[in-house]
């Protein structure tokens, strides 16, 4: 079962998602990146139906990018998760639905704002501080009830981010080894080491 | 049913239960008079351990097909369940904390369920799983720990304790049994907590949380977690962390009881009302940061925006 | 087989319990309890009796209202009054009512594994003269409450009672503070109201109403002994004093 999380800060989102990729019992591949950029300043955790997640991230991906050479401007956070969320609802209502569950977290450049949206496979849409998917929810969504600040620096970030990864692999029976962490703020997007 | 018939039977459910007894040696006539008594009439009515069990081929699979409402959302007799529990040692006792609510189905059965049971001034037990279960058999226990000490002239250890509470769990085990228990209290080995369960699962152990809440009590309690806790910080954790239980978890909630069990038994610290935690916190209590546990109210007025000079 | 025997076993699902209806309701006052229940009793949309009582009284400062599956419920007031009867003919005193309660409970844990389906829930008057309710799950859970609702329609009447008794989402106003305990008068009120209302919304209530009322030795019955439709049932006058009022519901 894939993990997923993300968290808001001073002028950032953090996205972490586990990296193996695991097929029954087996552990097929251990650096697997669930994370995909969308364009200079949006980032998407995929989890759920294997097949399902590679496939609609990378329509997802091929049509914001469609979108930014078409408009030479990139969609705004809120507007790409909207689109994706409509593009996710209106699968579900077709002959054969993705089951993919998404965290899409971005830094608006014209309001200096960072947006993180959670998704679920049902077109279920929240805009959060922070968010998780998969059973690491259990664990951390009141460890950051009780840590997260939403003024936090980068650094304070990545410590309560590390909490989440702490707590999940001492409490969850089957525990990922390795994390994929990727952050965007106003310079664009960049990956962090662990 | 034909009760001659059963008593002396050796194929029944109600044989295996008489066969399990016996293993454990448990003495009729002492716990039939003073346990269930009937005012002079215990050996016309039998107190406990004695159990009607439907005459059908496969009376576990009757129990569940009546009372297991994850199996079958529409069985008739619903039994309460869902709790989030939690105790921990560290260098100044036992934490135990508890929140206080039993849903039956989606309809919150009580707000006010006392989930400690007060064993005796020593030990105190906790209730996940059918509170009818955790309730009886931990009063039961309570009972015996009393014979101990009546025979022995001392008080029950808490391995003891929790040890009969296993076997005696342990021979019903497959009969329907739900409970999940942590047995806490300060004996000659100082403090100590086990976790004890209807599987027949008994473990020692310095953290346990239990119940449909625990994974979200684990989150904060782990994260906050240190021996070297003074009284006040330990029973902030202990609160804390049934609050966030109550807040994530929808089949938690209500209140908090919180105990603290110390050298000379154990104290009765405070109830809280979680939605009080969240909006103004636990009050003037001592090692409590004042302000709500709530996180919209830790973070009200702060943004997470950059501020337009800063681009 | 010509016999009427079958050559292999057949699994037959055996369903011992139904559900018929009504609601139960007690609230424990300072120095008095009340304990009602509806005597409609039912099976799906069809309606067996108008007139099943639901509750009962024990001893002469406890009372017992069953709710659930009326036959197991039956039995099992029977099997209370048994055991109570044998305790008075050892002790020569009626049991105290939280020894009533831990009777109950141990009466229904010992069908853990064949459960009477009832919800029971004890009303009367402690040693030191308070009143009380103790409420059960079917096999013995219970606790003390000031108020229970249980029955078809326990999830209309609980609420109502939470926010009239608990005072629960009130605020006081200014300089005051919610009263402890209410009088009699007005817990009689707010009980014929859970039911009257009960009988309007939910279709297994209705009928009859039953009102049992238990005050304290000594105790004032505030007006009650010149009620309409009321039954005095004390044992002795100069004792804890036992009334029932019985009103009717809508028949709809």
């Amino acid at each position: 079962m894939d993990i997923s999380f993300a968290l808001t800060g001073k002028g950032y989102v953090i996205v972490a998602a586990d990296t193996t990729a695991a097929r029954s019992i087996v552990k097929m591949k251990v650096d697997e990146d669930k994370i995909k950029v969308l364009s200079p300043h949006l980032l998407m955790a995929y989890s759920g139906e294997p097949g399902d997640t590679v496939q609609f991230a990378e329509y997802i991906e091929r049509n914001i990018r469609l979108y930014h050479i078409r408009n030479t401007y990139a969609l705004r956070p809120p507007s790409a998760a909207s689109w994706i969320r409509r593009s996710l609802a209106d699968s579900l209502r077709s002959r054969r639905p993705y089951a993919v569950n998404l965290l899409v977290g971005g830094y608006d450049t014209s309001t200096h704002t960072p947006h993180l949206y959670w998704i679920d496979y049902l077109g279920t849409m929240s805009e959060v501080p922070f968010a998780a998917h998969g059973y690491g929810a259990y664990f951390a969504l009141s460890l950051l009830d009780r840590y997260h600040d939403p003024e936090a620096s980068v650094e304070e970030g990545l410590a309560t981010l590390r909490r989440c990864l702490d707590e999940v692999a001492k409490r969850l029976v089957v525990t990922p080894e390795k994390y994929k962490v990727k952050i965007v703020d106003k310079d664009g997007v960049r990956e962090v080491e662990i | 049913m034909n009760s001659f018939l059963t008593r002396y039977s050796s194929t029944t459910p109600e044989a295996d239960i008489r066969k399990a007894k016996e293993l454990y040696g448990e003495d009729d006539d002492v716990s039939e008079m003073i346990w269930g008594s009937a005012g002079g009439f215990g050996n016309l009515a039998k107190g406990v351990p004695t159990f009607k069990v439907p005459a059908v081929p496969d009376p576990t699979s009757f129990l569940r097909m009546h009372t297991d409402d994850h199996a079958d959302p529409s069985c008739r007799i619903k039994i309460k369940h869902g709790t989030t529990t939690l105790a921990f040692r560290y260098q100044g006792g036992v934490i135990v904390a508890v929140d206080s609510r039993a849903t039956a189905g989606s309809y919150v059965a009580s707000g006010t369920v006392k989930k400690v049971i007060e064993i005796n001034p020593y030990l105190l037990g906790t209730m996940a799983g059918g509170a009818a279960d955790c309730q009886y058999w931990e009063t039961y226990l309570g009972m015996q720990c009393r014979l101990h000490e009546l025979r022995n002239r001392e008080r029950i250890s808490v391995a003891a304790a929790s040890k009969y509470l296993s076997n005696l769990v342990y021979s019903y085990k497959g009969m329907g049994l739900s409970m999940g228990t942590m047995i806490c209290g300060w004996d000659k080995t100082g403090p100590a907590i086990f976790y004890v369960d209807s599987d027949g699962t008994r473990l020692r152990g310095d953290l346990f949380s239990v119940g449909s809440g625990s994974t979200f009590a684990y989150g904060v309690l782990d994260q906050g977690y240190r021996w070297d806790l003074t009284d006040e910080e330990a029973q902030e954790l202990g609160r804390r962390s049934i609050y966030a239980a109550g807040h994530r978890d929808a089949f938690s909630g209500n209140t908090v009881n919180l105990y603290h069990v110390k050298q000379d038994g154990w104290q009765f610290i405070g109830n809280y009302d979680i939605s009080e935690l969240h909006y103004n916190g636990p009050g003037n209590v001592p090692g409590a940061p004042g302000g709500g546990y709530g996180y919209d109210v830790r973070v009200a007025g702060r943004s997470s925006a950059n501020a337009p000079e800063d681009q | 087989m010509p016999d009427g025997s079958f050559a292999h076993s057949q699994q037959r699902s055996f369903n011992p319990y139904t559900d018929n209806g009504g609601t139960i309701l007690a609230i424990a006052g300072a120095d008095f309890t009340v304990i009602a229940g509806d005597t409609r009793q039912s099976e799906g949309y069809s309606i067996q009796t108008r007139y099943a009582p639901k509750v009962f009284r024990l001893t002469d400062r406890a009372v017992l209202a069953v709710n659930g599956f009326a036959a197991d419920g039956n039995m099992f007031v029977k099997k209370v009054k048994q055991r109570l009867e044998w305790y008075r003919h050892a002790h020569a005193k009626d049991m105290p009512l939280r020894a009533i309660a831990r009777l109950i409970q141990t009466m229904l844990y010992a069908q853990r594994f064949f459960p009477y389906y009832v919800y029971n829930i004890l009303g009367g008057i402690e040693e030191d003269g308070t009143g009380a309710v103790y409420s059960f799950d079917p096999v013995g859970s219970y606790e003390r409450e000031a108020c229970r609702a249980a029955g078809a329609a326990q999830s209309l009447v609980q609420p109502f009672l939470d926010n009239q008794i608990y005072f629960k989402n009130q605020t006081a106003a200014p300089g005051q503070s919610h009263p402890t305990h209410l009088p009699l008068p007005d817990v009689l009120a707010i009980v014929i109201d859970s039911f009257t209302s009960a009988t309007e919304r939910h279709i297994e209530v209705g009928d009859g109403l039953e009102i049992y009322v238990v005050v304290a030795k000594g105790r004032s019955p505030q007006g009650l002994d010149t009620m309409r439709g009321v039954q005095e049932m004390s044992a002795r006058p100069d004792g804890d004093r036992m009334f029932v009022i019985r009103r009717d519901l809508k028949k709809d």
